[in-house]
């Protein structure tokens, strides 16, 4: 830094420095080529929703397209389609953000309390199992237990609590119910981690104090660890709250109404997502696919946006 | 005497207490355990058998025809090839290429430092969407490939972002009396940076191979090619059994066996999940740390 100030032309003495330093630079570059390539030019592409964009033009295509202005926009807005889609989008997303995201506070808060440290770490390693394996799998293990001759039907049935099996695949009844439960099910182990981990951050003494002045445990969580961890809290609420139309924190809307979703309960789990993979990659309609696509992108941002603007104002945190 | 009251009292809440952290932890176990436990059980009964229901600890008839079924099938055989390749090609690739990327953004005095981080932050907060995502693959000619497997994800943002932050507590002597030995920048990356870097690298690998031997999507979406489906996407073929060719061709091959499609299935789902059940166990520290560096660098 101090030998380019002294330089005369200080420009010049940028590129000096960059020749000087080029092997490391081609590291950097290498890097930067394929974010161009891989990130950048899908989101320059954003610009078929405007236009009537033909496969066969290729990606040259993207730019010598027709525009068309907002008619993609329209079409989708008055689409008999629009209302469902909209409304089994937020459903979802809500109801998954209000039963998920608190879960695994309690989780952590509830571990931390275990006084064996070989048993709490057994049982968070037993706790994050499912969300290493896929939502593939969580649909097949759905077959084993929610399907008509399943474990769930079979408990019902014997206790002669319902005469015919619950059509629980099938419904639209159930569907948005599983896909709480196996979300749920799936994630609350791995975010009990980051919650997990702020709880083994707090000061030890502020415990032993309030031991001495004889708090019970349930006042120890309730005025020691919830307040201590609101700041993570909030990070990660955030963090979902930017992804909520996505799914929340492991963004996993699409996965869970393209597996489990089907003919049965398509009228609640067909979400925006679903829709722009079957209406661009099966019904070959492109720019409409990406000016659908790009609704759901504006809404999440805006999302991102508020969420951060409140908890500044509210908390102090914020993620930027 | 006040103030033993109130101490058997706090001691009797407590016990309460503990007691429901018992039993909440019971549950979880129980939760997490019991259906990976189940589809054990079932993968080793007779398909038809189990249709009947009421198979909860053991299996009721026990047979190796499942599995037997699976491996004798060659569209399997071919997923399983198939997904053990782009785990272990494309956790190379991703490992090496974020590394590599990550070692040139860590030196602070590289110019246009800041631009750069710029471009990779934005990289991983926005995104074209699916579709000029689709665009982008046709046009390079990625679909219908192996290499769509692989190449779109072999540089990790979010790894970078952790690698550098990694690299820049090494001591820079490290590298620079190397340098003053004459040796290249590769050199020091190859041999002096990467075998020091080894709980990053084990944390970066595990995600990443967990991610592609879990992965469906590109092979549901990006490929037709027969021969190149995943274990993901056959499972999920299974699972639409209606639609699915193949399940077509099991049903009439099952009219006198008592395999089903289901039981199949849980074949292939648990053969699918044993190799994750080894793993994620022992890389634990790995990817506690990695995500709690992660969480706090976002």
């Amino acid at each position: 830094m101090k030998k380019r100030e002294k330089g005369k032309d200080p420009q010049a003495g940028v590129w000096k420095q960059f020749w000087k330093q080029r092997y490391l630079q081609i590291f950097v570059l290498v890097g930067i080529a394929y974010v161009f390539i891989f990130n950048y030019i899908p989101m320059v592409g954003l610009i078929i929703g405007f236009k009537d964009y033909k496969i066969t033009s290729g990606l040259e295509g993207m730019f010598t397209s027709t525009w068309v202005g907002l008619k993609n926009f329209q079409e989708f807005f008055t689409d008999y389609k629009f209302p469902e889609l909209l409304r089994n989008t937020l459903v979802l997303s809500i109801l998954k953000l209000i039963f998920s995201f608190p879960i695994p506070i309690l989780f952590a808060v509830l571990l931390n309390e275990v006084r064996s440290k070989k048993t709490k770490k057994f049982i968070q390693t037993v706790s994050y199992l499912p969300y290493f394996v896929s939502w593939v799998i969580v649909a097949g293990l759905l077959r084993i237990f929610a399907s008509d001759t399943g474990i769930i039907n079979n408990i019902l049935m014997s206790m002669h609590l319902i005469q015919q099996p619950l059509e629980l695949l099938t419904s639209p009844k159930y569907f948005t119910v599983i896909a709480v439960l196996t979300a749920i099910w799936k994630d609350t182990g791995w975010w009990a981690i980051v919650f997990l981990a702020a709880i083994t951050g707090i000061d030890p003494t502020l415990y032993e104090a309030a031991e001495m002045d004889g708090a019970s445990r349930i006042k120890r969580i309730r005025y020691i660890t919830i307040p201590c961890i609101s700041g993570t809290v909030t990070v990660v609420l955030i963090m979902a709250l930017g992804n909520l139309l996505g799914g929340g924190l492991s963004g996993s809307n699409f996965e869970q109404c393209y597996l489990l979703g089907n003919q049965g309960n398509m009228a609640v789990s067909d979400i925006i997502q679903t829709y722009v993979m079957r209406i661009g990659l099966s019904n070959a309609r492109y720019s409409f696919a990406t000016a659908v696509g790009m609704f759901q992108s504006v809404i999440s941002v805006t999302l991102v946006f508020i969420s951060n603007f409140i908890s500044k104002k509210v908390s102090g945190n914020g993620l930027f | 005497m006040e103030n033993q009251r109130k101490g058997i009292k706090k001691s009797k809440g407590d016990k309460v207490f503990d007691c429901i952290v018992i039993i909440v932890m019971a549950i979880v176990i129980f939760m997490c355990l019991y259906p990976f436990y189940l589809a054990v059980v079932m993968s080793f009964n007779e398909g038809l058998d189990a249709q009947r229901g009421g198979i909860y600890l053991w299996p009721r008839s026990f047979t190796l025809d499942n599995y037997a079924k699976l491996f004798k099938d060659g569209a399997w055989g071919t997923a399983f090839a198939v997904t053990l390749a782009r785990t272990l090609v494309g956790t190379f690739m991703t490992v090496f290429f974020t590394l590599f990327v990550a070692y040139g953004l860590s030196f602070k005095e590289l110019v246009f430092r800041k631009f750069y981080y710029g471009v990779f932050i934005f990289a991983m907060y926005f995104s074209g969407g699916v579709i000029p995502y689709y665009i982008l693959l046709r046009s390079l000619h990625l679909l219908n490939t192996f290499w769509v497997y692989v190449v779109p994800g072999c540089l990790s943002l979010f790894y970078i972002i952790v690698a550098t932050s990694f690299f820049q507590d090494i001591p820079k002597e490290l590298g620079e009396s190397a340098r003053l030995d004459g040796a290249g920048e590769f050199t020091i990356f190859s041999r002096i940076i990467l075998p020091i870097s080894k709980p990053l690298m084990a944390t970066i690998a595990i995600f990443t191979s967990v991610g592609h031997w879990n992965a469906w999507y590109e092979s549901a979406f990006f490929v037709s090619n027969k021969s190149l489906r995943t274990l993901g996407y056959l499972m999920i073929a299974v699972i639409n059994s209606s639609k699915a060719s193949t399940a077509a061709a099991d049903a009439s091959m099952q009219a006198a066996s008592t395999t089903t499609t289901l039981s199949i299935q849980l074949a292939a789902m648990v053969i699918a999940v044993f190799p994750i059940l080894c793993v994620y166990p022992y890389f634990q520290r790995y990817f506690v740390t990695g995500m709690t560096v992660g969480a706090v660098k976002s």
